[in-house]
């Protein structure tokens, strides 16, 4: 090896042990939180604030003094205490709160939501709206008194589906079938289904949707469900739960599945197992009446409706107490 | 005998034990104390990044080195040096020894071509080629004919047939240059050729030196004082078929010739690697290469060394010999290919065993050598096998296993940041290995498109997921074995020529 060569690496190799020795306490100290002092010539501990806003570019204010960056920031160096942070943005609430910022750890304000001072209000279609009605792919149906239309979410593309306008004036409940082909409405005693592919294929001004009256009873109605398979709906009042059959050309089918002790309570469909909850008065092991939690399983097991296809049985809706 | 089978074993299983007792330990203290384990991380990325840094440097000297000894005439250097011990340059012999096993002519005729290239007088130099005898009949006429193509262009071509299964051997490339070096011997001896006169290279069947390289050689030999207290190293380079071989194959070959590089930049480590020279009196002094180990090219320094009490050295000539990438048609094959490789590369562990029983058996060499030199061995073996895990591997372990309250700390907040700095910052090493490699490439074949070239710039790139892969992993795998005692089979890198 030529002595020049021998000097050049003798010279590099000191260079990077010295560059090693001068970086590792800088970047260690900086990773795990402490600040050199060189005034006082002394290492104290810090802490990091995460601050992050929806939207972002808010101004960050500490202890009432303005921090040079805006959110989201990372604000490195903080003497470990109390701080009082205000987020604030022109246009929208400020956020405020006092965080304790601890030695050596990440304080985080990660869910800042700032909301603006005057919410944007966009009027969506004509006037004349009783009530309206949202899928769940994205429609919204207007119930108004010179028909049924339809539009996107953010109000364009308005259609009238139907001239039908003969809308009750107080709609407890509305439900979309799952297919979101077609979606009920009910009052206290009637139930009405709007039939969405009624005539899908009508030209300009023919009627592309139908409203129908699907049940009419006596007792109040305490809630409307689709039946799996939406060809029936469920139908609870206060004294019993019935099945109505939605097409019928003659009679149409109403079956009553039970019949309250007394009215129910909390009542609670869940649409995914098809099981009705509801609360009744029963008789426990000792005799004696009580409240309890029932279920109905609506929707039949696979296997049952296997069964029920090869024996061609009706199917039943068995219940059981919890 | 007990007594030194069982230091034997316990010097096999420290470099493992020390690999796996480190990752071990860091996997169980990232569940434990996480915290630590990030310092331990970050001070590693660290030391790394700084230690890229210095080796990057070194590679350019050694590069600046290699620039300026390529202008060199080296025979006219040669015929200016005055006598030295008896020796001028008319009265050196260059004996090449190519131990064979199954390499056709499409590998050795090139070999023997760059020789017949060298502008060294061919009066003066000797070709051995000793083959296999468990190659079997065709390998052996393979190699009489092409004696009867060559030998004509040298002072004599010997070709000879190692037998198998001689006593004390196993199946190692050693044992077969051991026997061709024996059979140069009985030539030398009935020519009367003194032994210090000879200067012997031990090239691998696919090795091409450069028409300097005699010349290069013959003049390190003459000028040193201490000849035969020294080998001599020359550059090895991976370009007899880069431009045909697998990315991953040329990044790690490429990466190869760049630490052989560096390794002459730093001579008080620098061990004999693949291809290299020697005086043929050391080679007889010290009873010729090993003929039961597969790290050969780097034993038979630690045998000198030992042999002559710690005073032998390696002269690095910055003149290259270039060889076979190892590489497949398809990529997983060229991994397995390389990995193999590696491995036994990496098997050169079995010399950190070899060196603590020749200490422990001499006492002549001083203590400080002996742990410096112990340290240096230990040092790179234990570097290689678990660097590429920790930074890929273990870095991210404190986060992933360290809890919520871990990541509300500022380290743990932290780390992913440094460490990608720190990252970033040694890919700049990347840049100059872009550089290098267009500087040392060969010029590009016909058959090989002009875009090429842009692949080999942008190759690079991957070098990232190469280190993930088999950057680590063959070592760990070498010392594991060792470690165990399930000891390694000599394994030929199959070469594998564009036609």
């Amino acid at each position: 090896m030529r002595p020049s060569d021998k000097i050049r690496r003798a010279i590099a190799f000191y260079f990077c042990a010295a560059l090693f020795c001068v970086l590792l306490p800088i970047v260690l100290s900086y990773a795990l939180g402490y600040q050199i002092d060189y005034h006082n010539l002394r290492i104290y501990k810090t802490g990091i604030l995460y601050v992050e806003s929806r939207p972002a570019g808010a101004s960050i204010y500490l202890n009432g003094r303005k921090h040079g960056d805006i959110t989201p920031a990372q604000i490195e160096e903080l003497k470990p205490g109390t701080y009082r942070i205000v987020v604030s943005r022109e246009g929208f609430y400020p956020w405020e709160r006092d965080l304790a910022v601890r030695p050596n750890m990440v304080t985080k304000a990660d869910r800042i939501v700032l909301f603006p001072v005057a919410q944007e209000m966009k009027k969506m279609g004509e006037r004349g709206v009783v009530d309206f009605a949202v899928s769940g792919n994205g429609y919204v149906y207007y119930m108004k008194r010179s028909g049924l239309y339809r539009s996107t979410m953010d109000g364009g593309s308005m259609k009238r589906l139907s001239a039908y306008s003969d809308w009750p004036d107080r709609i407890i409940g509305k439900s979309f079938a799952p297919s979101q082909d077609k979606f009920l409405y009910f009052t206290d005693s009637k139930v009405w289904v709007v039939n969405l592919n009624y005539n899908r294929k009508a030209k300009d001004g023919a009627e592309e949707a139908e409203v129908e009256e699907v049940f009419a009873g006596q007792d109040p109605i305490t809630g409307v469900f689709w039946y799996p398979g939406a060809g029936y709906i469920i139908v609870v009042t206060e004294k019993d739960i019935e099945a109505a059959e939605l097409r019928s050309s003659g009679t149409r089918n109403v079956v009553s599945l039970y019949r309250f002790n007394s009215t129910p309570r909390g009542l609670y469909y869940d649409e995914s197992s098809g099981a009705l909850c509801f609360t009744d008065i029963g008789t426990g092991k000792d005799f004696s009446e009580s409240r309890y939690l029932y279920r109905i399983d609506l929707k039949q097991k696979f296997f049952d409706q296997l069964f029920d296809m090869l024996l061609k049985k009706e199917p039943d809706s068995g219940y059981e107490k919890r | 005998m007990k007594r030194d089978k069982l230091w034997k074993r316990i010097f096999e299983i420290i470099p493992g034990f020390l690999t796996w007792a480190t990752l071990i330990g860091l996997l169980v203290l990232a569940f434990v104390k996480p915290i630590w384990v990030a310092v331990f991380v970050i001070t590693f990325d660290l030391y790394w990044v700084i230690r890229t840094l210095y080796l990057t440097t070194l590679l350019l000297f050694a590069y600046r080195r290699l620039k300026i000894e390529r202008r060199y005439d080296w025979i006219k250097r040669c015929k200016a040096l005055a006598a030295s011990g008896g020796l001028t340059y008319g009265d050196i012999y260059h004996a090449v020894i190519f131990p064979s096993y199954k390499e056709g002519p499409e590998i050795l005729t090139p070999s023997i071509a760059a020789l017949e290239r060298a502008d060294y007088p061919k009066d003066r130099m000797i070709v051995v080629l000793s083959v296999e005898a468990r190659a079997g009949d065709a390998a052996w006429r393979d190699a009489v004919r092409l004696r009867e193509e060559h030998a004509k262009n040298f002072l004599h071509f010997i070709v000879t047939r190692h037998p198998d299964g001689l006593p004390g051997e196993v199946k190692v490339k050693g044992a077969n240059a051991t026997w061709g070096a024996k059979v140069l011997k009985d030539y030398i001896d009935s020519m009367g050729i003194g032994y210090e006169r000879v200067v012997v290279s031990c090239f691998d069947a696919d090795t091409c030196a450069d028409p300097e390289y005699f010349g290069c050689l013959a003049y390190h030999y003459l000028a040193n004082p201490r000849r035969t207290r020294s080998s001599y190293q020359p550059i090895p380079v991976y370009n007899n078929n880069i431009w045909h071989a697998r990315s991953v194959a040329r990044i790690l070959e490429l990466g190869s010739s760049f630490m052989q590089m560096i390794e002459t930049m730093r001579v008080e480590k620098f061990v004999t690697f693949s291809s290299h020279s020697m005086s043929f009196r050391t080679l007889v002094d010290v009873g010729y290469w090993p003929v039961d180990m597969i790290s050969d090219d780097s034993v038979i320094y630690w045998k000198c060394f030992l042999h002559y009490n710690g005073d032998y050295h390696v002269i690095p000539m910055y003149v290259m010999v270039s060889m076979d990438v190892a590489t497949e048609r398809d990529i997983w094959p060229t991994i397995v290919k390389q990995y193999k490789q590696k491995r036994r590369w990496a098997w050169g562990v079995e010399n950190f065993p070899y060196l603590m029983m020749g200490f422990m058996n001499n006492n002549r060499i001083p203590l400080g050598k002996k742990i410096r030199r112990a340290l240096n061995i230990l040092e790179s073996h234990y570097t290689w096998a678990v660097w590429a895990v920790i930074v890929t591997f273990i870095a991210p372990l404190p986060l992933i296993f360290g809890g919520g309250l871990f990541r509300q700390t500022a380290i743990g907040y932290n780390l992913p940041s440094v460490s990608a700095t720190l990252f970033r910052m040694s890919l700049l090493t990347i840049l100059v290995c872009m550089m290098m490699t267009m500087r040392l490439l060969p010029p590009r074949p016909k058959d090989v498109k002009p875009q090429k070239v842009l692949v080999m710039i942008t190759q690079w790139l991957l070098s990232p997921l190469v280190v993930a892969t088999v950057g680590s992993t063959p070592a760990i795998d070498a010392q594991t074995r060792l470690m165990l005692g399930k000891y390694m089979h000599f394994q030929v890198t199959e070469k594998s020529r564009k036609k």
